[in-house]
């Protein structure tokens, strides 16, 4: 099922989410390319993969500074069309988190 | 006997001192060359903050092994951590595989990563099209 849904969420179908996720991640506007979509003036960005982009071979849990960048504020794992992680990519991180939060590194959730 | 490459992260408590700490990591060595494994490198990360409090305590001492031990016996090894008295916390991962495909994708990247970017550019515009 997830297979038969990302080409869709790739393609036309993300057009609705990522321009309402625009308000909310500032920062995801220097990642991706800004595209004419095909309808009603919207902008399109395709997210990329930002572990496969940065090179990062080996998701390390001891690596804190980068696996608080998937856990804002609540430290709740963001889901990957938030992200755009690839699917091999976020399995590593949610790994890696599980990891970290075992040995406190990371909390499980914040106030 | 193949060994397998280890990363054991432990955590002390935090009323234990430097040296008892030093003593709890050469206990933690002896469970590991006991059965036929060996340290290759200890890493101490001194007192930091838990991100959430284990018991009663907010602190703890971190000490990062890297060990080689057969792959039969590291469950031993941390049954024997699990009974030890001071330590509040323990990981063993074993990494020589992970790093094995790390460095093979490093060795490949180059022109595998200009291919599938170019395809997946392709079969974008191919959807757009059809789309249209």
């Amino acid at each position: 099922m997830n297979d038969a849904e990302t080409p869709e969420f790739k393609g036309r179908g993300g057009e609705g989410r990522s321009g309402g996720g625009e308000g909310r991640g500032g920062e995801r506007g220097e990642r991706g390319e800004r595209k004419g979509g095909g309808k009603g003036g919207f902008f399109r960005r395709r997210k990329t993969c930002k572990l496969c982009s940065e090179k990062v071979d080996y998701v390390d849990y001891k690596n804190t500074k980068l696996l608080l960048a998937f856990i804002p504020e609540r430290a709740k794992i963001l889901p990957r069309r938030m992200f755009g992680t690839c699917a091999p990519c976020q399995r590593k991180v949610r790994t890696a988190i599980l990891r970290a939060r075992q040995m406190a590194l990371i909390p499980y959730s914040t106030e | 006997m193949s060994l397998r490459q280890y990363e054991i992260l432990f955590i002390a408590e935090q009323n234990l001192g430097e040296a008892e700490v030093d003593t709890l990591t050469a206990t933690v060595k002896g469970f590991i060359e006991k059965e036929n494994g060996t340290v290759e490198k200890v890493e101490k990360w001194g007192k930091k903050r838990l991100a959430y409090p284990i018991g009663k305590n907010r602190e703890g001492s971190y000490v990062l092994m890297l060990a080689n031990s057969p792959g039969s016996s590291i469950s031993e090894v941390e049954r024997r951590m699990r009974v030890t008295d001071g330590i509040l916390r323990f990981l063993a991962v074993r990494i020589d595989a992970e790093m094995k495909k790390a460095d093979r994708k490093r060795a490949i990247r180059g022109k595998k990563e200009s291919t599938r970017r170019a395809s997946v550019r392709e079969k974008d515009r191919a959807f757009e099209g059809g789309a249209q």
